[in-house]
């Protein structure tokens, strides 16, 4: 059977009583940008843990490229070609931006001199130059998010989940991530998935979205369809009430 | 890697080796040398003990059961079966070894710290219950005696000995250990793997996603880390020449231990080296006061823990105070 670059085959994870993806099958098409939505809670952070291995599904299926990697490690996943940002952003605190780039190159076998050289390109790539000696703990929101870009850049990825990356950025600086999200897709021709909140930037990043809620997909189609759609504007507008 | 090595890790390491060089050509009183050389061992001890407890982030708290597994497998290796002590102790770092992995698997299944910490203080305990009960080859709490000392080197005219009572050329042994296991150290540390240690303390989920195998990497910083303490837990049984289970496992070791890694400055690489010194030269100079020690040492750690987590090692201030705010903000988030 031919498959889809990413699938998921009814994924179930479960959180002792609590679950968080029921049966959801969803497929990323190679070289599109696909959207996740979904109010707080839907399971969409699961569903990434559950592509990139930092959760077991309880029950289901994930494929990449062809191949069952339901019980692959996250590091094997890595090395597969997968690279995730996180929500809540992961810096390895104690080392330098630089050094939090060369990570992954030094997992790949990359001597270290040439991972300091390397790592310049990407820290480049996510506009961070002035930053790059500088301990990443004391970096922004916004700086951190582009560092995990680098960071997963690194591991030279054909598939890259972000997870809000626009979260808690201050909105000068979305424009220029975004941006650099798009070249990623155009220069690099990586498959990319998001999670995202603001319509808006959705509507200009993906081509294909699917809606989640309560961890059962609703709604799935082209994003203008998606973002059009009775059930999404129905469960986001209560959502932004509750938020506001 | 600056915060935990500082700006020129070789060049400090430089420094203490030259101090040490002449120490034992000062004829400084028997009594001097023997304290330094147990600041050296237990230096040494606290150096291998902090690779897994600051650099790699897991709060291992039972590192005093691979110090007596390297004292008493060199102890008896050299005692039944006649083999040179030079040998032993790396024989002994190698078992240490061993035993840390053993240990290290179980604990790469547990997420949580505290756990982590109760499993590898039991398992020191039940290290120091196995000697302490193996008496037909031990003598349990009696002590085994008769350890014999590192066989004399003839250097031309002179015969340097070692062992209790024959303080420079003990000084001179664990001193060399002292500098070979720091450099050893730095060499390993400065590269890749220390890099992906530190990754793994300091985000051990991104770590992984970026294609780290942790278990590979945290089972070869157990055994490390083991094989370190296991060395200088060898070298101090060839020192002292007699060994209790309570001595080099019990309580007292393990509060001793921990003091001087968490005032050196837990997770910095020259922090252990600082505190082994102040506490071994104090607790010497408190040697009067019994178990006065223990309530200083238990005292430190507290005050340590709260007003200068980074302990000596991170007292010079080598980061601005708005860092240090910024990081308490993002951690209050
Ligand atoms: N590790 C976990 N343990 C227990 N519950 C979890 C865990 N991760 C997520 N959950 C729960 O699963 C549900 C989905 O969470 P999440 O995937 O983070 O949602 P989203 O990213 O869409 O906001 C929530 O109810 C959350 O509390
Ligand atoms: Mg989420």
């Amino acid at each position: 059977m031919q498959r889809n670059f990413l699938e998921t085959d009814r994924v179930t994870v479960a959180f002792g009583g609590i679950v968080a993806l029921k049966d959801v099958s969803l497929s990323v098409v190679q070289g599109k940008t696909t959207a996740i939505l979904g109010p707080n809670g839907a399971g969409k952070t699961t569903l990434f843990n559950a592509v990139a291995g930092a959760v077991r599904p309880t029950s289901g299926k994930v494929y990449f490229q062809g191949a069952d990697i339901t019980n692959a490690s996250p590091s094997r996943r890595c090395h597969a070609g997968i690279a995730r940002t996180f929500q809540i952003t992961q810096p390895f605190g104690g080392l330098s931006v630089r050094e939090n780039v060369m990570v992954a190159l030094a997992a790949r076998g990359v001597t270290m001199k040439e991972a300091r050289a390397e790592a310049s390109t990407y820290i480049d790539f996510v506009g961070l130059n002035a930053k790059a000696e500088d301990p990443a703990r004391i970096l922004s929101t916004g700086q951190r998010k582009r560092l995990e870009l680098a960071r997963a850049l690194s591991t030279h990825p054909k598939l890259l989940l972000l997870d809000e990356v626009t979260g808690g950025v201050d909105r000068p600086s979305i424009p220029e991530l975004l941006d650099v999200i798009r070249r990623l897709r155009e220069e690099r021709g990586i498959t990319i998935v998001v999670v995202e909140h603001n319509m808006e930037v959705l509507l200009g990043l993906a081509d294909n979205a699917f809606f989640l809620n309560r961890g059962e997909v609703v709604v799935t189609g082209s994003v203008e369809e998606v973002a059009d759609h009775e059930a999404v504007r129905r469960i986001y507008l209560g959502d932004a009430d509750v938020a506001a | 890697m600056l915060e935990v090595f500082g700006r020129r890790p070789y060049l400090v390491l430089l420094v203490m080796a030259l101090l040490l060089a002449p120490v034992p050509l000062l004829q400084l009183n028997d009594y001097i040398l023997h304290v330094l050389t147990l600041f050296l061992i237990f230096a040494v001890f606290a150096t291998g003990w902090n690779l897994t407890l600051g650099i790699l982030g897991l709060k291992t708290l039972g590192h005093h059961a691979f110090f007596a597994v390297g004292a008493y497998a060199s102890a008896m290796v050299s005692h039944y079966f006649g083999v040179s002590p030079w040998i032993t102790i790396w024989l002994a770092a190698l078992i240490a070894a061993l035993t840390g992995l053993l240990i290290g698997f179980p604990i790469l299944r547990i997420r949580s710290m505290p756990h982590v910490a109760i499993v590898t203080l039991a398992f020191a305990e039940i290290v120091r219950l196995v000697f302490a009960n193996l008496k037909e080859i031990t003598r349990g709490e009696l002590g085994f005696w008769g350890i014999p000392p590192f066989d004399p080197i003839q250097i031309g005219e002179t015969t340097i000995r070692f062992g209790l009572g024959n303080a420079a050329g003990s000084f001179a042994v664990a001193a060399i250990m002292f500098v070979g296991v720091h450099l050893a150290l730095l060499l390993l540390l400065r590269g890749r793997c220390g890099l992906t240690f530190l990754a793994i303390r300091d985000a051990e989920a991104a770590a992984e996603s970026l294609g780290v195998r942790l278990a590979a990497w945290k089972l070869f910083a157990f055994a490390i880390s083991a094989a370190v303490v296991g060395l200088s837990g060898a070298v101090y049984a060839h020192y002292v020449l007699i060994l209790t289970p309570t001595s080099v496992a019990g309580p007292e070791m393990l509060i001793s231990l921990l003091a001087m890694i968490i005032v050196g400055g837990v997770g910095r690489f020259f922090g252990p080296i600082y505190g082994a010194l102040l506490l071994t030269v104090t607790s010497e100079l408190l040697r009067d006061f019994g178990d006065f020690r223990m309530l200083l040492y238990g005292a430190l750690i507290i005050v340590f823990v709260f007003a200068a987590p980074a302990g000596i090692a991170g007292l010079k201030p080598r980061f601005s105070r708005k860092e240090t705010e910024t990081r308490k903000t993002v951690e209050a988030v």
